[in-house]
């Protein structure tokens, strides 16, 4: 249909875009490399010191970074260069040529732009996953990646509604771009399990960020901590998130269209 | 001689001036911003405290509320690191704009250093609340004495110089070549280690700490931290801001070599 | 038969938020922000028919670019009724956009990094054009706007001008019906200027689309377009032929004349300018020719001619003569865009 044809027009556009610059993958890649590495060593300075950590151990914490990593690399991907080129449209007022295609605005401004380079993080990240989930007599069945992969984009349609609650607020504010970095900020967060944080932050991390749901959930799935009824509480979560950003999204739109662009 | 410092002190008055009146306008910006930073020492300390706890009640010598204060003073000299980077470098090459400062009677370092002491200023103030916050929900272990606080609020400001020339040191590069980011990342990389930002300085091995030692990352961020968090004596204190002069005298000498180099070649290459 | 464009009454009032300098007024600002009540645009109504080309003058903040989002539905009106092509602009129907086209100066629309070719099959998805119409249409507008040998170079090597030119193309591939310029020639030189409204004509010769153009350069409106509308503080105050504006708001004439010796001519007219021998002379277009007569008679002159007014003073004149409502308060003011 229409929308499948738009969206793999702009993925053309953006391969055609990225490929020209084949030093940013090699450059990605170090950034990729680098970040994993800093992490790694966290670790490795935390369990100099303990063996575990409130219940979790060093696999399973790998496991959750690797996931991380993943689902750092896919934000970094399709969401936050869609929402970077939609904040800088309603700055400088090329948010005009948004409404004026026979598109939904809300889906030309999420596939306008991909970073395909970013999928380094995606590959990186589902190494340290392969390497933290695979143990010796310990073999991942398919229900359980299935699961897992359900766990996952259930987790990224959160963080994606997230991130577009966020941005919508452009259109009340205009110079918001400091919620990139606010949500990048945050994100931070969810290289750990969820469960090391204190009470309060852990609720906030669920409900508002739902980084538990997008990432340590997904881990707990591959580390047998967590069971399909569990995804299934987040995907209801995910669908009232999902509905929250559409209807905030269209308040948005109707107060652009009444006051100065 | 002395024409030339008060016309150097004028401008850099006046251009704080603008900075300040022109961040102002940003109120929700601002917010965001500070908060945005927040994050990544509240999950270090949460980390950080889990361990303790498991220890018994501290680690490598911090108990949970030295941790907690640790991780908040962090947030402010974090925000006083965040300065001119060479991406900002690459952008002003490509848009033209070097061109422009290039021809202003004044070292382009100036504007900048300037311009960030104005952003620092609206920054400061609006950490105080969310430090307020921050330590009524950590309880920090926070008792310094009165040199402690003067050092503190001087070393603060020496980190900003001193990353500040460095960062501009090393954007000088991109004079040279445009891919600049591949080496700020692995330089990014070493100095999160290094500096105290990924971990305080006593958590690093030995050996570790000896190669800190011979750089300036920690005395851009863990020394303003421990100079109010730990209790230091007076003699170290000092020592500590002498350092920072040093740091910074090195740090100018690199800009000045590299300066004069970039311009011979920007204006033989047209950049 | 069905006016393309139909408006009746049409207010549009935003609020800005306001400041006054200095920092002590800026921390203020921090705790109290203070806005105002701006009417862009007040008790707008016209109608445009089908295949016509209008250009909507005004200085900066008059309300012509309010008025054109309204009418390309960005803007919702606060009070009044807008139709285009049949459709209520507001509504942003999927039909209604696939029959209109905004471009306006100095803001693209294309992809940055692609060659031209490739953002204008990127436009041919969204638009959902018929490959055999797309075709057709693009070779067109490539022959009329020569842009053969941009199509493979990337949007960013182009220079003004040539983007303007792939823009125009571009958002005229899906054949929209309406046009809004919004200062399509703004920054463009003088040559450019020229061969881009020589190509709107041409296209409205061709394909009967209505356009609605708005700038504030006169050269745009005086060979583009037959009728004006003026607008001044939100008000239109003349909507017409440019002849008729000409008559009806300056009813005078200049006369410029060389002398072979300098003279005091101010007993024939107003005295526009003078350069020693060169003077300008302004007089009712009615005692033109007596004045004429007298000053070939009564000095040594090399060289006379006699003009219409400049439009510019034409169109200054319209703002002073004011919309036919008096101003009501609050007094409309320049807006912030």
């Amino acid at each position: 249909m229409h929308v499948v044809r738009v969206v793999l027009a702009f993925l053309r556009v953006a391969a055609l875009n990225e490929l020209q610059y084949r030093a940013n993958f090699v450059l990605q890649l170090i950034q990729s490399l680098l970040a994993l590495g800093t992490g790694l060593v966290i670790l490795a300075l935390v369990f100099d010191q303990v063996t575990d950590l409130n219940g979790w151990t060093h696999p399973q914490i790998l496991a959750v970074m690797g996931v991380h990593v993943m689902m750092g690399g896919l934000i970094q991907m399709v969401i936050q260069p869609n929402i970077l080129q939609f904040m800088a449209d309603i700055e400088e007022g090329t948010f005009d040529y948004v409404l004026t295609r026979p598109v939904d605005a809300q889906l030309l401004v999420s596939i306008r732009s991909f970073r395909i380079w970013q999928a380094t993080d995606v590959l990186v990240g589902a190494v340290v996953l392969i390497i933290a989930v695979t143990r010796p007599g310990h073999a991942v069945e398919p229900a359980t990646a299935m699961l897992f992969a359900a766990s996952f984009l259930v987790g990224w349609a959160m963080l994606y509604s997230v991130w577009l609650i966020l941005a919508t607020t452009a259109f009340w504010f205009v110079h918001v771009d400091q919620i990139v970095d606010l949500l990048n900020g945050f994100y931070q967060a969810g290289r750990w399990p969820v469960g090391i944080y204190p009470g309060w932050l852990r609720h906030g991390l669920t409900f508002l960020v739902p980084l538990a749901y997008a990432i340590t959930v997904p881990a707990e799935v591959l580390t047998s901590k967590v069971s399909a009824g569990a995804v299934a509480g987040a995907a209801a979560f995910a669908v009232v998130l999902v509905a929250l950003a559409r209807w905030f999204w269209r308040a948005g739109l109707r107060r652009y269209a009444s006051a100065s662009s | 001689m002395i024409d030339r410092l008060c016309a150097l002190g004028a401008f850099y008055v006046q251009t704080i001036q603008i900075a300040l009146a022109r961040q102002l306008q940003h109120r929700a910006h601002n917010l965001l911003f500070v908060l945005g930073m927040v994050a990544e020492p509240l999950v270090y300390l949460a980390v950080w405290s889990t361990v303790a706890r498991a220890r018994g009640g501290q680690v490598a010598g911090y108990t949970g509320g030295k941790l907690a204060a640790y991780y908040i003073v962090w947030t402010l000299v974090r925000h006083m690191n965040i300065v001119f980077t060479p991406y900002g470098f690459e952008g002003r090459i490509r848009s033209g704009k070097m061109s422009g400062l290039l021809l202003l009677p004044l070292h382009p370092i100036h504007h900048d250093l300037a311009d960030f002491a104005g952003l620092k200023l609206v920054t400061i103030v609006t950490w105080i609340p969310i430090a307020l916050v921050l330590a009524i929900a950590f309880r920090p272990a926070l008792d310094p004495g009165a040199l402690q606080i003067f050092v503190f609020c001087v070393a603060i400001w020496g980190a900003f110089v001193v990353r500040s020339t460095f960062m501009w040191a090393l954007g000088l590069l991109s004079f040279w070549t445009t891919r600049v980011a591949a080496l700020f990342e692995l330089y990014l990389a070493i100095e999160l280690v290094l500096s105290g930002r990924l971990v305080p300085m006593s958590f690093l091995p030995a050996w570790t700490k000896t190669i800190a030692a011979w750089l300036p990352f920690q005395w851009a961020f863990a020394f303003p931290i421990e100079s109010l968090v730990t209790p230091m004596a007076a003699g170290e204190l000092l020592c500590g801001l002498a350092m920072q002069l040093v740091w910074i005298c090195i740090g100018a000498l690199l800009v000045s070599m590299v300066w004069r180099r970039a311009v011979r070649r920007y204006t033989a290459v047209g950049g | 038969m069905e006016p393309a464009i139909r408006v009746a009454r049409l207010c549009k009032t935003f609020s800005v938020p306001e400041r006054d300098p200095g920092v002590r007024a800026a921390l203020a600002a921090l705790f109290h922000r203070k806005t105002r009540e701006v009417t862009a645009v007040v008790d707008v109504s016209l109608e445009i028919a089908s295949g016509e080309i209008v250009g909507f003058l005004g200085p900066n903040g008059a309300g012509k670019t309010t008025t054109l989002k309204v009418l390309s539905g960005l803007l919702h009106p606060t009070s009044g009724d807008v139709r285009v092509l049949g459709h209520v602009p507001a509504m942003r129907e999927t039909a209604y956009l696939c029959e209109i086209a905004l471009v306006m100066g100095n803001r693209n629309q294309l992809q940055w990094d692609i060659p031209v070719a490739d953002s204008f099959l990127l436009h041919r998805t969204i638009y959902r054009i018929p490959w055999a119409d797309f075709r057709r249409r693009r070779d067109e507008l490539v022959a009329l706007l020569e842009l053969e040998d941009l199509l493979r170079k990337p949007v960013r090597n182009l220079s003004l001008g040539e983007r303007m030119r792939a823009e125009l193309a571009a958002s005229l591939l899906h054949a929209p019906r309406v046009l809004f310029f919004d200062e399509p020639t703004l920054g463009l030189d003088v040559v450019m200027q020229k061969r881009m409204r020589e190509f709107v004509a041409e296209y409205n010769r061709r394909h009967g689309a209505t356009i609605l153009l708005t700038s504030h350069y006169m050269a745009d409106v005086s060979t583009l377009c037959r009728r004006v509308i003026v607008i001044h503080r939100g008000r239109i105050c003349f909507d017409g032929d440019l002849e008729t504006l000409s008559d009806e708001v300056a009813a005078y004439k200049e006369i410029w004349v060389t002398l072979g010796e300098p003279a005091d001519l101010s007993m024939y007219g107003e005295i526009r300018s003078c350069d020693g021998v060169r003077i300008a002379l302004r007089v009712p277009k009615a005692s033109a020719p007596g004045v004429t007569a007298r000053l070939l008679q009564n000095h040594p002159v090399l060289d006379l001619t006699v003009e219409d007014p400049p439009l510019e003073d034409v169109i200054e004149m319209a703002f002073r003569a004011g919309p036919s409502a008096p101003d009501v308060a609050p007094p409309s003011e320049d807006r912030v865009r």
